[in-house]
């Protein structure tokens, strides 16, 4: 009987290797558990046996049912999945994406471009006093050079009288200070941030924006290292074959002072063709920032040598390089939210 | 500023062509927004930064353009003539430091017509409208030398001429017809009865020169800038003149204009010369002396220049040289230049020149070992923590916003906020205060998507938040999580909540139920038994007047304390032996919360190692004061498999402990 069992199990097992389709398992089930099956014979030639080994043969043959059962049963489940099609057309499935805010990505390319040029990163506070945000900055009191940075004051009073009423940056200019005030050269620092102005919000214009100041200072930083950083940057963000084209400007916390352009990233400068470029309107050139070296007043206002040490510093807008570089054409868009805005990148 | 070439070639020969000159001269610092033909003539328009004072007149346009050309200009001569003295007249100053110095010229007997066509051409290039040959040539002077001057018609100034601050409630009106109301802010010119002019703003009506002028008096002073700044500004007006004196006039200019204007109407309105009086005293000029060393400026431009060009350029500009030894030389600055005063300004002056482009583009090396002290230092970490921190949240299918830090102190007002941070200069009502919370940002981002069809809305944002505090006030970078939906959308917060803690290596966070403020539902985070922030649903109340479509689930946290509480990773071990589960099925009273439930589960030893609810039910065969759920409840050892008879015997444990709950049946 044992053998016979044994037997049995080893057949099956050849059979069920060779079992493909649901059909072939199906003729297994019948061969092997049917009415007419060597299992069912040899559960009536139990029967005969003496009483122990009728009991270990009902247990083995118990056993071999059941292992046959659940082999037939796997097998089929098996072959009926590699068998079945199913409707591969319909719709993927709907889940969250998450997403990064464009300016966010675009904050974060722009301070890991100059991270790699070996800048740190700090941040500085928004409410800040009039010392940090003019006055160590060079700003006179009282004069025109401070009409183009119309500034937000808060109605809270001073805490520190010296320093000036406390007011929102109206750029990120202050951590310059804030950064020099407390640590010794070399410096070189990447400070991003949100800003503010008083403005009417319209398709270019918004009373909160955000701003990146750069700025190294050491006993051998020079103007043609300003140009270095600059160009590498511009490389790196825009396109590997951009220009730069340096125009003297007037800024209070810089001298020599200038205005930076980028060569336009979509028409290279090529400003002849018939149509207006879209991107720069025809003129070639992107007013991208503002730079210089870092005026000697602002050093020794922060305690620095200005005559052992020299720097240069830079801002720019993060709204512009993102319109420009992705189209954008609002920038309401960036604090409006949609959906449908904020998906896409 | 607009200029006419034309203008500019009566006082320097231009051989450049226009367009050419447009780009040369931009490359040099002064930007041409505009140009265009009119005529025979060309007319640019410049911006003039708010240190170039000497480019809101031709001759210090003429003088940049002959160094952007690589020439020397030398400004006209003028003879002045201060004789005869007037002497029927005073002229007083209140306060010198208002009116430091004030001169006045008298022409007789002129006849004020429409100005030729050649001298009304040539304001109106230069955007001013021509009114009279007398008030155009004023403007012609002002044009040429940058000092404002002003004609009266001296009939109709009675008595004496005084410079002083107007009298609070004073009456002005201007040439412009407009009746002011003026303030101690305001200098005035006045006579013995009446202010005649708004100094250095704007002329007063009552003293126009018109075309039955016989006599003309001619004023030109030097006002302070920001007495004429804070003046304007209190009236509300900026002008031609006003935008001079402020950025700076210059006391020698300030006599050839009196001197060529008073000459001009003498020639060209037929009058006569007839007196000359002054006030005050014409203010020193000096030229700036600076010493610089070549050596230095190498340094700091970051090239070796040649000594030759760099002195050509100077002189170009119109600087003197005095002295020259060893690498070192002494510079005079040029005579309208008081704007120059050290040696950084000189370089500035050879760099645009000489080009900022023709300078070499070299990278720095800018890492050093004593800099790296920043960067692990708290605020470059926070830079960094806070990136890593949003590239997670993201991960986890949330969208980052970006909203206003400025709000309405009313809208915060309806969400309990009654002392916000004011602004005292706010634009409008909707930005008047600094937000307290980001919860005000996040329920417009969700409005404005509810209101566009869109559901299930998950968004975070990170920012700083404003709130007043013992020492004045503190700004702190905040992180918001929201979802908007029912019910089950709070726990998918809990989750992300939980998340962010794992991914801060601080996994053993707590809830503790709370009632805060606009949020009746909420829980406060702890960890290390500090709070970490809370999350809750935003009360119905302020959700309908909010005109939210779904209800909002909001949680916030400080950002700083999360970071404090991250901790570095390091791996830990797991059994690599099977986890075996059984289920649970608990029926529980709603007085019963799951964290009973909870706190059972853990008190069962260190073998059971996770639990989760697998199935709620709710329907027909539940009483209605019940819930049903099924617990999963995990097994398993760090060093073996566990029997099915260990299993057990925990389990058992498990389900004796919660069936000793009163209110809970399990099933
Ligand atoms: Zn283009």
């Amino acid at each position: 009987m044992d053998n016979d069992i044994k037997n049995l199990e080893a057949r099956f097992n050849e059979d069920i290797k060779n079992a493909v389709t649901a059909q072939d398992i199906e003729f297994l089930r019948v061969r092997y558990l049917g009415r007419k099956s060597s299992l069912n014979d040899l559960f009536a030639g139990i029967v005969s046996l003496n009483k122990e080994e009728k009991a270990r043969a009902g247990r083995n043959l118990n056993i071999l049912k059941q292992k046959i059962t659940s082999c037939l049963d796997e097998k089929l489940k098996g072959s009926q999945s590699s068998e079945e099609k199913f409707d591969l057309t319909f719709p993927a499935s709907s889940g969250d994406k998450g997403s990064l805010h464009i300016l966010s990505r675009v904050n974060q390319e722009i301070c890991a471009i100059f991270e790699r040029l070996g800048f740190d990163i700090i941040e500085g506070a928004e409410i800040e006093d009039e010392w940090h945000n003019f006055t160590a900055l060079n700003f006179p009191g009282d004069h025109p050079s401070r009409d183009a940075f119309d500034t937000f004051y808060l109605n809270i009073p001073p805490v520190d009288p010296e320093k000036g009423k406390h007011l929102l940056r109206c750029h990120t200019s202050p951590s310059q200070i804030r950064v020099m005030e407390e640590n010794k050269p070399p410096l070189a620092v990447i400070s991003p941030g949100r800003v503010y102005r008083p403005d009417e919000v319209d398709a270019t214009h918004s009373f909160m924006f955000h701003q990146i100041e750069g700025f190294a200072v050491d006993r051998e930083i020079n103007f043609s290292h300003l140009k270095g950083v600059l160009f590498y940057f511009a490389r790196e963000f825009f396109s590997g074959d951009a220009r730069l084209r340096f125009r003297p400007h007037f800024f209070p916390f810089t001298e020599p002072s200038a205005e930076v352009d980028v060569s336009c990233f979509k028409c290279s400068g090529n400003v002849r063709g018939e149509k207006k470029c879209s991107v720069c309107k025809g003129k070639g050139w992107l007013e991208i920032l503002g730079c210089g070296m870092i005026h000697p007043h602002v050093l020794e206002f922060c305690g620095i040598d200005s005559s052992k040490y020299q720097g240069f510093a830079f801002g720019m807008g993060v709204e512009r390089p993102a319109m420009l570089k992705y189209g954008i054409d609002d920038i309401r868009l960036f604090t409006e939210n949609d959906v449908k805005f904020l998906e896409q990148f | 500023m607009r200029f006419s070439l034309n203008f500019i070639k009566e006082l320097f020969p231009i051989e450049m062509p226009p367009q050419e000159l447009v780009q040369v001269l931009t490359m040099a610092g002064m930007e041409v927004e505009h140009y265009e033909q009119a005529g025979d003539d060309w007319i640019f328009d410049i911006e003039v930064t708010t240190n170039r004072y000497d480019w809101l007149s031709l001759v210090g346009i003429a003088g940049e353009i002959a160094a952007c050309t690589h020439k020397k200009f030398n400004l006209p001569h003028v003879e002045l003539i201060k004789k005869p003295l007037i002497r029927d007249r005073k002229i007083v100053i209140e306060n010198i430091s208002d009116c430091p110095f004030y001169i006045a010229r008298i022409v007789r007997d002129v006849k004020v017509s429409d100005s030729s066509a050649g001298l009304a051409q040539k304001v109106a290039h230069c955007g001013i409208n021509s009114i009279s040959n007398a008030v155009d040539i004023t403007n012609y002077c002002m044009l040429k030398w940058g000092n404002p001057l002003h004609a009266f018609d001296l009939d109709k100034i009675e008595g004496n001429v005084y410079i002083r601050r107007a009298k609070t409630g004073e009456k002005f009106i201007g040439i412009d017809e407009k009746e002011r109301v003026l303030s101690g802010e305001n200098l005035v010119i006045a006579d013995d009865r009446k202010a005649i002019a708004l100094a250095g703003v704007i002329g007063g009506k009552n003293t126009e020169v018109d075309k039955n002028t016989k006599n003309i008096f001619l004023e030109a002073a030097i006002f302070s800038p920001v007495v004429v700044r804070r003046s304007r500004r209190a009236v509300g007006l900026d002008t031609d003149s006003s935008y001079r004196f402020e950025r700076m006039v210059h006391p020698d200019c300030l006599e050839c204009a009196s001197q060529e204007a008073s000459d001009l109407i003498g020639q060209l309105c037929a009058g006569a010369f007839s007196g000359y009086q002054q006030a005050g005293k014409k203010p020193l000029v000096k030229r700036q002396a600076v010493r610089i060393d070549i050596a230095h400026m190498n340094r700091y431009l970051g090239e070796e220049f040649s000594p030759v060009k760099l002195k050509n350029i100077l002189a170009n500009l119109g600087f003197s040289t005095t002295k020259e030894s060893a690498g070192n030389i002494s510079l005079l600055a040029p005579a309208l230049r008081l704007d120059i005063k050290r040696e950084v300004d000189v370089y500035e002056e050879f760099s645009r020149i000489y080009g900022y482009n023709n300078i070499k583009t070299k990278i720095p090396f800018l890492i050093s070992p004593e800099k790296r002290v920043l960067k692990t230092g708290p605020l470059g970490r926070f830079y960094a923590f806070k990136n890593e921190l949003r590239v997670f949240i993201a991960s986890l299918g949330l969208k980052e916003i970006i909203t206003y830090s400025l709000e309405s102190g009313e809208e915060l007002l309806r969400l309990g906020e009654k002392d916000p941070l004011p602004l005292s200069n706010p634009m409008r009502s909707q930005e008047n205060v600094l937000r307290p919370s980001l919860l005000p940002g996040m329920i417009k981002a969700m409005r404005h998507n509810l209101n566009r069809s869109q559901t299930k809305l998950r968004f975070f944002e990170t920012a700083n938040i404003y709130q007043r505090a013992d020492n004045g006030f503190r700004e702190a970078g905040a992180l918001s999580l929201a979802a908007s939906g029912s019910h089950e959308d709070f726990f998918y917060l809990k989750r992300a909540t939980q998340e962010i803690f794992i991914f801060l290596n601080r996994p053993q966070l707590e809830f503790k139920e709370a009632e805060l403020n606009n949020f009746t539902n909420a829980l406060q985070v702890y960890a290390d038994g500090k709070p970490a922030g809370f999350l809750g649903k935003l009360d119905e109340k302020i959700r309908k007047e909010f005109d939210l479509k779904e209800n909002l689930y909001f949680a916030q946290f400080d950002l700083n304390t999360l970071l404090d509480l991250r901790r570095d990773k390091t791996y830990k071990p797991f059994s690599p032996y099977p986890a075996v589960w059984r289920d649970i099925s608990i029926l529980a009273q709603n007085k019963i919360k799951f964290s009973g439930v909870e706190k059972a589960v853990k008190g069962v030893g260190r073998e059971l190692c996770s639990y989760k609810v697998v199935d709620i039910y709710r329907g027909k065969n539940i009483p209605p004061d019940c819930a049903a759920f099924t617990l999963r409840v995990f097994y398993q050892a760090a060093d073996r498999t566990l029997t099915s008879e260990e299993v057990d015997s925990s389990h058992q444990l498990l389900r004796d402990t919660l069936s000793k709950i009163n209110g809970i049946t399990l099933r």
